[in-house]
């Protein structure tokens, strides 16, 4: 939910130094290290936007994936664990962020 | 009317990470050493801050932040043990955040160390630093045995994993061998100390991690 609640004031402040009477969409991109459930968010986002300018707006969410890599041979993997099969320090690059990218309304 | 498109680059992070770099100067400038310790409700956080205190409280002033949806019971209880503690509850949310505890952390510039006990859960604490220093996990066996490799994220992130009330594993049917291996998997840095802090099992093994991240966090810090 803070998530949610994050993404709409944000929204909103944007909205607001635009001078917009109405946003339409929003394009956000969501790490999936987060482990937002993107269906959760946008039914969050639903919610919290009841009543505001951005109401009915549709939330497009982005899903980025992490670089998972190991460190010593570069074998690549879904999902993050410590060490490779060789030994090496497997390393996490990403997929911890939230990003708003885009934001279209009506002026 | 006619439509715009406004490209921007705002992460919903971001304000937690400006409160967190501003709590983590605070403790920094005032020698205090952080403690975010996460995990379960109901896995031993209170009780692992009780512990602490009674055994480290001649040598270390110890601080707490208590984050809990409702009441005042881990506050009474820390109270008891010496700890100068300073509930703060967080309602619906599920997790504190910098910003949420940024007043309270300026109460405690005359600690030596402050915990920071995180609201009761595995998953949405683990996204918001709170300028602590180090990151506790404590988990225990009555969790279930595929507890961690459930909740990888804060498992991979931690400074310390606890696996407490080990003495119950057999009653509850957990296998810890298993939960060790998957901290393991995930973790390799995080040492993974086996406890029990109702029958005092692995208290030495965490007290020594404890003074040793206390020593090595104070190198950085003025004080
Ligand atoms: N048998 C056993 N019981 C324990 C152990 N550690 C804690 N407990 C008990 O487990 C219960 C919960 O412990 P707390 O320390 O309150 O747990 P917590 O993580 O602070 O819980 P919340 O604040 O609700 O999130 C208490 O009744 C403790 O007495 C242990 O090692 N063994
Ligand atoms: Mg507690
Ligand atoms: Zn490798």
């Amino acid at each position: 939910m803070s998530f949610a609640q994050s993404l709409l004031e944000n929204v909103l402040r944007v909205a607001e130094e635009k001078g917009a009477k109405k946003v339409k969409r929003v394009v956000v991109e969501i790490g999936t290290l987060l482990m937002l459930n993107p269906e959760q968010l946008t039914f969050c986002y639903e919610v919290v936007s009841k009543g505001t300018i951005a109401e009915n707006s549709e939330l497009n969410i982005v899903e980025i994936k992490p670089k998972i890599r190991c460190s010593v041979c570069g074998k690549e993997f879904d999902a993050p664990f410590a060490i490779c099969d060789c030994g090496g320090v497997v390393t996490v690059e990403g997929g911890k962020d939230a990003v708003i990218r885009k934001i279209e309304m009506e002026v | 009317m006619h439509k715009i498109e406004a490209d921007v680059q705002l992460s919903l992070l971001e304000e937690n990470r400006k409160y967190a770099g501003e709590n983590r100067e605070f403790l920094r400038e005032h020698g205090v050493v952080a403690f975010n310790l996460m995990g379960a409700t109901g896995s031993g956080k209170t009780m692992l801050i009780e512990k602490t205190a009674d055994l480290v409280s001649d040598k270390l002033k110890i601080g707490a932040i208590l984050g809990d949806v409702a009441g005042d019971d881990d506050f009474k209880r820390v109270t008891k043990h010496g700890v100068k503690a300073k509930m703060v509850n967080t309602g619906k949310e599920c997790h504190l955040d910098a910003h949420f505890i940024h007043h309270a952390v300026e109460e405690f510039a005359d600690v030596d160390v402050l915990f920071m006990e995180n609201v009761g859960n595995l998953v949405c604490p683990v996204d918001f630093d709170l300028g602590e220093d180090y990151r506790v996990v404590v988990v225990s066996v009555t969790e279930g045995d595929d507890v961690i490799r459930k909740h990888p994220e804060i498992f991979r992130l931690a400074d310390a994993i606890l696996i407490n009330k080990i003495s119950l594993a057999d009653a509850v049917g957990c296998d810890v061998d298993i939960m060790l291996r998957d901290a393991r998997r995930l973790n390799a840095k995080a040492p993974v100390i086996k406890m029990d802090l109702k029958n005092d099992i692995g208290v030495e093994n965490w007290l020594e991690w404890f003074f040793d991240a206390v020593e090595r966090a104070k190198k950085y810090k003025s004080v």
